[in-house]
Order: C-alpha cells, then structure tokens, then sequence
C-alpha cells in the first residue's frame, strides 16, 4: 500500500549533517494500522509530511499504492491534492469558520461530490465518529474530544486509501486519551483502510499498531509487530524505548544446549533469546515484570540472590530495586499480593526465554 | 534533486511577478530620486553629472540649523507623545481609573483628526495676533503681550506631540496589558518596594515595546509635514520635511530646485532606512518573546486612592488639547463669515454660509469625490496587495521573501513630500507611455505605496497566528492552493483584510503632503483644498471643509474599532 525507499530530507542545506529524515525505507500492507514510534525530533513529523507531500523530501521514493507521488531520481512531485491520502493533524486544524458539517463536507466538495450524496456520505462520517447530533454546530464550540472526532471525520469521508495521524491523541487529557484508543482502533477495523500513525507514547504504539517501526535521529532503528518490539527486540534502544527495561553489558561466552552463556555483571546467565550472528556490542535485556522471586531451596540457571534495596508501592504494583550480592542492581516488578520488606534477602530467577540479547551495549540507548 | 525548467518557473513566478510590481512602486522612484540629485538639470534622464547639487546643498550655512531644528522637532514631539501615551495607556490599563474603558474607546477620537486640522485648529487659537486663547488669556491676566506664539518651535512640539498621542497609546497599551503579572507579584513578594519594581521589573519589561514604539515614532517625526508646514512656515522655520516642501514648489526663484530636493531627501532617505531597519529588527525580537500561553490572567490594578479624579482629569485634558479645543475651535469658525474668536456676541454673527458654500460649490463636490476614489481605490490596492504579499512572504516562503518583505516595508521611512517628487520624476518622465501625472491615479499609486507598508505589516502578523495545519488540512482533504486560498485563508484574514482597508481609507482620506506635491488640474482632494483656502487667506472657509472630513474620518474610524474588536473577539 505505501512503499517508501531511501527517503532523505534536509532542513538546513547548508550543513552536511542536519538530516531530518536519512535513508528511510518502510512497507506498509494494505489495511494495516502502522505506528512510527520514537523520541521528539526524530523525524516522524517529516516522514509522514513528505508522505502527504506537504514536504518535499531530497532524495528516495514514495509509492501509494500504485502511483509513484514521489521520486527524486525521475523528479516527480505529486501535488497534495491528487495524491490518495487524508491526514488528522496534531492541533486538529477544524476549521473555525465553517460548522461541523461543512467541515466534514470541504474534501467531498474538493473532489467534486456535492448533493445529496455528499450529505449521506457526511452524515456517515459523522455517524462513525459519534457526532450525528452536532453537524450545525460552530466548529470553535466543541471540546477537544469532540474536536477530534470531527478532524476524523473529515479524514475517513472522501474514503482515501491512505489514512496518515499524526499525534492525533497528545492533546487530550489521560482518560480520553485511552477512550479515544479504542475508537480508532475500531474505526480502523471498521472501514479498513490503512493507517500510518505517528507518536512518542510507547503504550499507545503498542495498544494500537500492527506493527511498529522505532525510530532514532532520523533512521528507522527497528521495526515489528508490538509483541515482537517488546518481547524479543533486536537493539538496545528499541528494547529500552517500548517499555521499562534493565540493561547490562555483556559477552557471549559459547552455546549450551540450544541456550547462549553469557558474561555479566550478574555472574554468567543463560539466554533463550539471541541474534544468530551477535556482534561485539551486546547487552542483555530483563524486564522488572519478567523476573521472578525464587524459592530458598531452588536450584537450576540464572539464579541471583540479594538484598531489597528499596520498594516503591504503587497500589496493583510494587517496584522493588534488589542489590545483588555480585554488587550489580535489578529492578523487579512484585504484585501487592506478597509484599516484603526493605532489608529482606531474596532469590531471583531470570527466565531465559525473557533473557534477551540486544545489539548496542546499555549506554547506546540513552 | 533538480525539478525540471518548467517547474522551476512556476515556483519563481509569484517572486518575480510581486518583486517586478514592488520594485516599480518603491524601488525605480526611489532610484529615480538618487539619480536626479546627480544630474544638472535635476531631472532624473537629462545628460551630465553632477555633484553641486550636493555642494550646495550640505554646504549651506544654514544645514546645521536645518538639521537641528528637524531632530529637535522629532525629538521634542515624540518625548511629549511617549510620556502622554505611556502615562494614558498605564492608567487605563493597569490602574483602576475611572471610566478607563471609556478613555480607550475614545482614543479614535485623535486618530481621525487629521495633524493639519490640529495645526489650524491650534494656529487660530494661538496665533500672536488673533489666536483666541491668546487674547483671552491677555485680557484675563492684564498682559501687555499675548503669551503664546503659535508659529514657533515649541507651539509645533507640542502639537505635534499631541498629535501622535494617540498612536504611543496604541502601541504601549497592549505592552501593558500582556504583562504578566505574576512577574510583578514576584517581585512585590520578594520585598521589592513600588519604585524598585518600576525600575527594576516594569522598565525592562516593557523596553522593547517601549523602543519599538519610540523609533516608529521618531520615523514619523522626521516625515511628517502637516504641522511644521502650517505652524513653521509661516515663521520660517523648516525642518527637513518642509524644506523638501519650500525647494520643490514655493523656492524663491519660482522654479522647483529639483536637484536640490533629491540631494536633501538623499541624506533623509539614508537616515530613515536605518531607523527602519531598526525598527524591524526590534519588533522581530519582541515577537520571538511573544508566547502565547492561553493562560488568561488579570492584570494587577494598581489603586490609584485620592489620585484618581486627577488622573481623571489628566486623562480629560488630553482629549480637550488634542481634539476638543482645536476641533471646537474650527466649528466655531465654520460658522463665522471671517475669524473672530468665540463669545457670546459673536454668536449674533454665526451664519452658515461656508458649509452651504462647501456642499453647493462644484470644486468641492469634485475635490470630495477625488478623495473617496482615491482612497477607495487605493484601500483596496493595498489590501489585495499586502494580503498577498502576506501570503507569499510568511506562508509559501517564496523565494526572496526577505527582499519582498523589505521592499514592502520601506515606503514607512519615505517622507510624503519626497514620495511626491520621486513619483513626479517617473510619470513625467514616462508621460508620453502612462500619462497619468496630473491625475487622481499617480495619486493611487503614491497611496498605495506608502501605506503598503502598513498593510503587510498587519496581514503578515495575522497570517503569522493562522495556524498553518489549518491551510495544510486543506491540502490534505484533496482542495487545490486557489480552493484552499479562497474557502480557509481568505475567510480566516477576512477581518484583518478590512480592518487593513478601512485604516488605509482613513489615512488616504487625511493626507496633505503627498496629495500637494502631486497636486495637478484634475485631482484636487479633501486636504489640498483646505490647505489652498488657508494659505490662500479663507479660513473660515477651511474650517467648513475641516469640519466635514472629521465627520468623514470618524465614521470609518468607528467601523475600524468595530471590525478590530470583532477580530480580537474572533482570535481570542
Ligand atoms: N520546518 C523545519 N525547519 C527546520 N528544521 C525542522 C523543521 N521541521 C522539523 N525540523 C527538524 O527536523 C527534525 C525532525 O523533526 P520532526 O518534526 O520530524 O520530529 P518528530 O519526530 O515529529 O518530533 P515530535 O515528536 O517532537 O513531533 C528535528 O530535529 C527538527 O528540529
Ligand atoms: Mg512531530
């Protein structure tokens, strides 16, 4: 459905290395709901910019569906207007002059579709979104949430094939944030069509995408469905930017039985999880939630034993940071089932198939 | 990439289509002008050059005192305007004055009286032989001699600084309006006595607002010619803009020293870019201070106690000065058959011959259609015009949109006088091609000009806020750039666009300098006549016209201060 190649965009010509977009390439299947992932500035603003072509990239090519909109080598620029998109912008951009409805109505006029069928497609529109009641009404006179159902609207009515969102949610509060993940989500289910989704908030990235790609200073650094990105991710900083996680540098010691020995600050551990041809620069990844508290007596792999540090109670969740008797530190993610204590000397098992080996040593993920 | 010949064009065309029209506008006469100081001849196409002009010019005995007199004017006037318009402005917006909503409504009242009405209004107040406050206050006081002199250097500070009260206010009211006064509290808080905080917060808080507005004014200080030629001339005493005046059209030898003129304006010239310069780069700065944060607050008030009702009456003398005394003045006169002061006996003598006389005379009917023509016309140049270049500069980003937004903002720093000399050098000159010297168009294209400065400024600041994801929403919904102009960004501007026109309206209606050197058979206009009547001994006749033009103005200002708080409502 999209298909972008070797995408390059530079703000600054004038310097060599203020790249905002460098050597992109992604593919994106028809009804998918594709998530760009990444910290602020990063390049995912741009990326989608030039996708709709309100930028006009350097170098690469972009493909919807069948039509090249962009090509740098043939220079080809498709206009925004022709090109088979509709994008949901940050600030919503409902325009205040017009009512609801003829907001929703202003790219079925742009296409040519007036009358009663454009009226039926409005009201459609309006109907998914759950704004049927309000099509006369000022647009300036709705809260955030309804604004952005009205921004939606008017994204699905001319039925593009491309659905481009960028950070549609970051202006709501909390609540409706998570109200609202639910309804794209549906809506996306509803009518199909693809989506390119863009945020910084890991948790919707994952609650909502079929697949994920992480960027990082304008390259994409990982791509893969949210399970992937969160259970078995490849590099250090994806591992770190999807979800809490505890980094160690380690070495790759030999294979033992289908497992990996590794080195590391914990004393030697045993992965389920690695590269087939890791690279000089590994960390191992374990996640507070995946690591479990151990019986006295128990015997067998990844066994540490330490003191608890401290404990932060959080309701549902308690986090406890365990000292190991190696010197290293661990975080663990406990219920509030069994609570214990400042001071308490533990056991603690690394399961490892939850021992994952990433490419880039811990600080390449800051 | 290298986008192909064709495409480039197109991307070139709205540079180079608005740089071709602006450099006719701005840049050609103003070259013109340069080239003209050079020649002989003083015509800008004649053969030779020359720098006698330039000899004779700055080595007069008398430019030193020119110069002199022109800063001490400038000067004097925008020190008088700041103090007023600062002190109007902290009172109505920071204190807790009586009727302050009442006072800010009623600034318009000095915008739409013109700076030569002021003047003529003063002059027959003041005047030593017959001014009626003169004579009043001799006969009050016993003096031997009246006790002002309204042809003199101070008389024309103090008008002139009265007569750009009114913008001061505009420009330093919303400075103190947006303070936060959370950064006031804090420094109360921290034990800051009332003049500390003055010094120490208010000042430099309000510094760049503070500068901004006192280069603007000096700029215009240095270009107006209303009342250094009413109130000056007469004692012959000039300043730059009326010496530009004198040399072009009233020179002893009866012929326009028209290389003298360019030489002048030249060194002029110089300076008022640099102080336009200046001031753009100061109001850029104060805009990138500028952040919007949505937070409402209220201002801190301060109490004003038993200070009040003086505060009040500061507040009232000001209108009385700049528009209550030398309008009543000129109705007063409108009505008499020759000038005599007002008293009751007088009244016996009112007659109102000279409004019959204005509304029946066919020169007059003429001269107020010209002025409606012209300033319709030109509002609407300038309108379409800087929403345009608006457009390009801060949203398209065209190509060279720095030099198009320069050339658009330097008729700000062209005297009128000098604009009207350059313009007669191009249209005489091109004559036999567009012949419209001598007609109410060159005086279209001179308005346009001069107030396309303004008019950027305005549209450009209000696009600025337009949220561009509204016009790319636009884009994206599958509209064209004429769709998207035309159904999101001119129905958004729409406010700022008429607000734009009604104020050049205004300003075109109001202008003298321009409209006199330009001055030819078939445009005579509202100002000129009046200027005419009153060199030429009519005043009471005058004042009739006066009094019809301050109508005039007061309604267009009404409609611009109804449009402005329905964008401010519509913003907000
Ligand atoms: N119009 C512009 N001119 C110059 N630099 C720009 C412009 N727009 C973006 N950049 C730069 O390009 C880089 C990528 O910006 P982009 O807006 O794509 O980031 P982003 O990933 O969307 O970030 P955020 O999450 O903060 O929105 C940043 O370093 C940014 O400063
Ligand atoms: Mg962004």
């Amino acid at each position: 459905m999209l298909r972008i190649r070797g995408l390059v965009k530079r703000y600054d010509r004038t310097r060599a290395d203020a790249f905002a977009v460098r050597d992109v390439a992604l593919d994106v299947g028809a009804g998918e709901f594709f998530t760009l992932l990444g910290p602020s500035g990063c390049g995912k603003t741009t990326t989608l910019r030039c996708v709709a072509g309100l930028e006009t990239p350097d170098e690469g090519e972009i493909r919807i569906g069948e039509s090249v909109v962009f090509s740098g080598a043939q220079g080809r620029v498709m206009p925004v207007a022709r090109r088979d998109i509709a994008m949901v912008f940050q600030s919503y951009a409902i325009w205040p002059h017009m009512t609801v409805a003829a907001n929703v109505r202003f790219p079925l006029e742009a296409i040519g579709i007036r009358g009663a069928a454009a009226e039926r497609r409005v009201a459609e529109a309006l109907e998914m979104v759950g704004l049927g009641a309000f099509r006369d009404r000022p647009a300036p006179l709705l809260s955030g949430g309804q604004q952005q159902r009205v921004a939606l609207a008017r994204a699905i009515v001319k039925g593009a094939s491309l659905l481009l969102l960028d950070e549609p949610l970051s202006n709501l509060d909390a609540r409706l944030r998570e109200q609202m993940r639910v309804e794209l989500r549906d809506l996306q289910r509803r009518v199909g069509t693809t989506f390119v989704y863009v945020t910084h908030d890991q948790e919707e990235a994952l609650a909502l995408s079929d697949r994920v790609a992480v960027m990082r200073d304008g390259r994409v650094v990982e791509m893969g469905s949210p399970h992937d990105l969160y259970l078995r991710p490849r590099t250090a900083f994806a591992a770190r930017f999807v979800g809490q996680a505890d980094l160690l540098a380690c070495t790759a010691a030999r294979p033992e039985g289908g497992l990996l020995l590794l080195h590391t600050a914990l004393g030697p551990v045993l992965s389920a999880c690695f590269p087939d041809a890791p690279g000089p620069r590994l960390s191992l990844l374990v996640r507070p939630e995946h690591i479990e508290f151990a019986e006295e007596a128990a015997s067998g792999p990844n066994l540490v034993a330490g003191r608890i540090a401290r404990t932060v109670f959080s309701g549902r969740l308690v986090e406890y940071v365990v000292a190991l008797d190696s010197g290293a530190s661990l975080r663990v993610q406990g219920t509030s089932g069994r609570l214990r204590a400042e001071g308490d000397a533990v056991r603690l098992r690394l399961p490892p198939e939850r021992c994952v080996v990433v490419e880039g040593l811990p600080e390449d993920a800051e | 990439m290298r986008a192909p010949l064709a495409a480039r064009a197109y991307r070139l065309a709205p540079s180079l289509l608005m740089g071709a029209l602006l450099v006719w506008l701005v840049a050609i006469p103003l070259a013109f002008l340069v080239l003209a100081s050079l020649r002989p001849t003083g015509f800008p196409l004649d053969a030779g050059l020359t720098f006698d002009h330039y000899a004779e010019v700055y080595g007069s005995p008398g430019l030193w005192r020119l110069i002199g007199n022109s800063v001490v004017f400038a000067l004097g006037s925008v020190a008088i305007a700041l103090l007023l318009g600062g002190g109007l402005a902290w009172l109505v917006e920071r204190t807790d004055l009586p009727g302050a909503g009442a006072v800010r409504a009623l600034v318009i009242l000095p915008m739409a009286t013109p700076p030569l009405l002021m003047a003529i209004g003063w002059s027959m107040l003041l005047s030593p032989r017959a001014g009626a406050l003169n004579l009043l206050l001799r006969d009050l006081l016993g003096l031997a001699e009246p006790p002002f002199n309204a042809y003199s250097m101070p008389a024309m500070v103090f008008v002139q600084g009265l007569s750009l009260t009114a913008t001061a206010f505009l420009f330093l009211a919303p400075a103190f309006r947006n303070m936060d006064p959370s950064l006031e509290e804090a420094a109360l808080a921290s034990g800051a006595s009332g003049w500390m905080l003055a010094r120490r917060v208010l000042v430099p808080l309000l510094s760049p607002a503070l500068l901004a507005a006192a280069v603007f004014l000096l700029i215009v200080g240095f270009v107006v010619f209303e009342i250094p030629g009413t109130l000056g001339m007469p004692a012959r005493i000039f300043v730059l803009s009326s010496q530009l005046f004198y040399l072009a059209s009233e020179a002893p030898g009866g012929l326009p020293l028209y290389g003298q003129v360019s030489a002048l304006a030249t060194l002029l010239l110089v300076v008022l870019l640099g102080f336009g310069l200046l001031y753009r780069r100061l109001t850029r700065e104060a805009a990138r201070f500028r952040t919007v944060t949505g937070k409402g607050f209220r201002p801190r008030r301060m109490a004003l106690g038993a200070w009040r009702w003086p505060a009040l009456g500061f507040a009232c003398a000001y209108f009385l000065l700049a528009v209550g005394m030398p309008v009543g003045m000129l109705a007063w006169m409108s009505l008499m058959p020759y000038q005599v002061p007002p008293s009751v006996a007088a009244l016996a003598l009112a007659t109102l011959e000279n409004h019959r006389d204005f509304l029946d005379s066919p020169r007059v009917f003429e001269a107020a259609a010209n002025t409606m023509l012209v300033a319709a016309v030109s509002a609407t140049a300038v309108a379409i015009l800087a929403t345009l270049i608006a457009w390009f500069v801060v949203r398209l980003r065209v190509p060279g949109a720095a030099v198009l937004d320069a050339l658009a903002f330097m008729p700000v720093a062209i005297p009128g006088v000098m604009m009207g000399v350059a313009l007669i050098y191009v249209y005489l000159t091109l004559d036999p091609i567009i012949a419209i010297y001598g007609t109410v168009w060159i005086l279209v294209v001179a308005y346009t000009t001069d107030y396309l400065s303004f008019g950027t400024r305005a549209t450009g600041g209000v696009m600025a806020q337009l949220h561009p994801e509204l016009e790319e929403a636009g884009r994206t919904s599958g509209a064209g750039a004429s769709r998207v102009l035309r159904r999101i960004t001119l129905p958004l501007m729409w406010p700022a666009i008429a607000a734009v026109w009604i104020w050049v309206l205004a300003h075109a209606m109001r202008e003298l300098s321009i409209a006199l050197m330009l001055q030819g058979r078939d445009n005579r206009v509202a100002t000129t006549l009046l200027w005419d009547w009153w060199q030429g001994g009519e005043p009471t006749r005058a004042a009739a016209v006066g009094v019809w033009l301050v109508g005039a103005l007061l309604v267009v200002m009404v409609a611009w201060q109804l449009l402005g708080s329905r964008l401010r409502r519509g913003s907000g």
